[in-house]
């Protein structure tokens, strides 16, 4: 710790005690007629606005969520133990609402917008409501930008674009996490020089995190750290220790976060992981508050919890200054059960949905997206031409693929046209396996997905198959540069270029084959 | 909740014959006697609130009480038992003197000092109030020596709060505000 000289200390209390102005302080205040299980009555603050912060004793900050006749129903952010019955309330005049700005970027901080992360405060100078409304029909425009996560599999078949809301849906330990973070640390390459030559605009990211263990966050923290990544990045902290109310407001703070960059013509991206916690944890607190409990005991306006939150992500028409926000909710199923109360409804209001499966992930199909369900309603609007020429087959050769596979269990005598599709699928199954922590540049995801597609993998052993994508990326990378810089500049694929890329392919698999 | 929506529909209609009739004060005063009556005396209380005591002994004894009321208060004692809402009398009593408060522009302030005013200050602060407020102002005073100096005065809901302790608390705040302090705390 640096030293710290008494005088500067004196004179720093003497600045601070100047400022101080004492005048009648007026505000409103009301009395805890019951408090427990993190909810608080409270009888007074007459005037109190619904979601007003209201604060009790000992740093205790609350959310008014029910105004009654008699009574004011609030959640509090802190320890319930700490208030007492009779204890004073007190109105702070302002609506929920967090600090936002580029500040936040690197930090860890609550749903609040305090940070936790102990690298001092925050000086951020704007307030905005946590709770706000979604835009209308006439401020917002098509999805049209690609948002690369990075990942193969997702932006061939199921391309994001910026301002689009896709689920990642899956049971637990299927890589949901990891297609959110592999997105995130694939926005690195937007913050880069070359991105900005090539027109490409930065994306900021926000990780709100929910009732997860505070371990896995700080795990996710250092890996982000790690990969160069936490420059751009907000972590939103509601750990499983936090009280439901802040868990429940968390991911609204990303959003709010996400809107002032969308508000001042940048990109943000935002990850709700995951949103089943926060239904879990808005369930416990509208329970404790006595509001009736529906399908699966969850309040009648859950759908509305959900869909008002998504309804937030958006592109920006070009009078607004075209930013978006993008948002990656995660739901988490229960033995594969989407007909959940919870996983209907997302799915329903979002755009699309990227299913991950744990039998795909246990056959080493990592990650485990299972392509054939997936869909991206709008995305393929955003995805570059290069890819969308490469592409087309891809999911068709993958869904004849899995058509006929039922059949190659058997083992009986296929004829050679099934024998091939077969044999091509396996092919294009591995190339689509990839490592985590390494998201794949658009311009290389092209390339490797044209050989697949193109029939340059049939003649290799399966286990080959990784080696040499990696091996010819390279050595395209070293004798054909061209090719890449071609794809990034005029993301396109012209006849030429295809030329080109059948050279170099030929040249390389006939050295690799005599190997 | 819905004890309090009757009682207020009872006192408001009451407040409005009163006002018609000019006969607020007489029947204010009997309320407030009929209010301190029920307060003080756990008997009377539990004698209206009980379902086993017959309507008219619970009228005759009202009745009584109220001997030199006036005859509007009585009848409308009477008409409240006679619809067996007699266990509400305390809340109607109360509702009425609040909106009576409220009709006649009176609001009680209650003072928290730190040291015992003198009729000078409480003057003063009258004064200062009234202008302040626009209603004629009630005391009730109460003595907090945790406030160290100053006072707090509260209208209903609202605080106003001139005292020692609440402007060190104040500057407790800002002294922490831009230390990590309040951030770790959460």
């Amino acid at each position: 710790m640096a030293e710290v000289r008494p005088d500067e200390i004196s004179a720093i209390i003497r600045r601070q005690l100047s400022g101080f102005e004492s005048e009648v302080d007026i505000y409103d205040v009301g009395t805890v007629l019951q408090v427990g299980d993190g909810i608080a009555r409270v009888y007074g603050l007459s005037k109190v606005m619904a979601s007003e912060l209201v604060e009790f004793p000992n740093d205790v900050l609350g959310m008014v969520l029910n105004l009654e006749e008699d009574s004011v129903g609030c959640v509090l952010f802190g320890e319930s133990t700490l208030v007492k019955e009779g204890d004073t309330v007190k109105r702070t005049k302002r609506v929920a609402s967090m600090p936002v700005g580029e500040e936040m970027l690197g930090r860890v901080i609550n749903p609040l917008g305090l940070p936790i992360d102990g690298k001092g405060s925050v000086n951020a100078s704007t307030y905005l409501p946590i709770e706000r409304k979604a835009l209308g029909v006439i401020q917002r425009q098509p999805v049209k930008e690609p948002l690369q996560t990075g990942i193969t599999a997702i932006d061939a078949m199921i391309p994001i674009g910026r301002g689009q809301r896709e689920l990642i849906i899956g049971d637990r330990q299927t890589g949901k996490t990891a297609v959110a973070i592999d997105t995130i640390i694939n926005q690195k390459y937007t913050h880069s020089e070359e991105a900005k030559k090539l027109g490409i605009k930065p994306v900021y990211c926000i990780y709100v995190a929910i009732g997860q263990k505070s371990s896995t966050i700080a795990q996710v923290f250092a890996k982000l750290q790690e990969h160069g990544a936490m420059d751009f990045t907000t972590v939103i902290s509601a750990a499983a220790s936090v009280p439901a109310p802040l868990q429940f407001i968390a991911p609204y703070s990303g959003a709010t976060l996400g809107e002032y960059f969308r508000d001042n013509g940048k990109h943000a991206l935002v990850i709700y992981d995951d949103l089943s916690k926060q239904a879990a944890a808005y369930r416990e607190l509208s329970l404790l508050l006595r509001r009736p409990p529906g399908r699966e005991a969850y309040p009648g306006d859950v759908f509305y919890l959900h869909s008002r939150l998504l309804e937030r992500a958006s592109k920006l028409s070009e009078d607004l200054g075209g930013g978006s926000l993008t948002a990656l909710p995660i739901i988490e199923t229960q033995q594969s059960d989407v007909s959940a109360y919870i996983p209907t409804n997302v799915i329903s209001i979002t755009d699309g949905q990227t299913y991950l499966e744990s039998n795909l992930f246990n056959a080493g199909v990592r990650p485990a997206i299972n392509v054939g369900i997936s869909v991206s309603r709008v995305g393929g609007n955003a995805q570059i031409k290069a890819m969308k020429k490469v592409a087309g087959t891809l999911r068709t050769d993958l869904a004849q693929y899995r058509e006929l596979e039922a059949f190659s269990k058997f083992g009986s005598d296929l004829d050679k046209v099934t024998l091939r599709i077969l044999a091509k699928g396996a092919r294009l199954v591995e190339l689509l396996k990839q490592d985590q922590y390494a998201p794949m540049p658009v311009e290389r995801q092209v390339i490797s997905i044209f050989l697949g597609t193109n029939g340059y993998l049939d003649s290799l052993k399966i286990s080959d198959i990784k080696k040499f994508e990696k091996e010819i990326l390279e050595y395209i990378e070293l004798k054909y540069n061209h090719i890449f810089e071609t794809i990034k500049k005029e993301k396109d694929l012209s006849e030429s270029l295809i030329k080109d890329i059948r050279k170099a392919a030929d040249e390389f698999l006939s050295t690799f084959k005599k190997r | 909740m819905v004890d309090s929506k009757v009682s207020f529909r009872y006192a408001s209609s009451l407040l409005g014959l009163a006002v018609e009739k000019k006969i607020l004060d007489a029947v204010s005063m009997d309320i407030e006697f009929l209010k301190s009556a029920i307060q003080e005396n756990a008997h009377l209380r539990s004698l209206l609130e009980s379902p086993v005591v017959k309507p008219q002994i619970k009228a005759s004894i009202i009745e009584e009480i109220l001997s030199k009321g006036h005859t509007e208060t009585k009848k409308f004692v009477r008409f409240v038992i006679d619809k067996s809402r007699e266990n509400l009398l305390y809340g109607i009593a109360s509702k009425f003197l609040e909106l009576r408060d409220e009709h006649i522009g009176f609001v009680t302030v209650s003072i928290k000092t730190a040291y015992e005013f003198t009729d000078e200050q409480k003057k003063r602060l009258k004064e200062k109030l009234e202008n302040f407020l626009n209603k004629k102002v009630g005391f009730s005073f109460k003595i907090d020596k945790s406030l160290i100096g100053g006072f707090v005065a509260q209208v209903n809901d609202t605080v106003y709060n001139a005292s020692l302790k609440h402007q060190l608390d104040l500057l407790r705040v800002q002294l922490l505000e831009n230390s990590s302090y309040i951030g770790q705390k959460n």
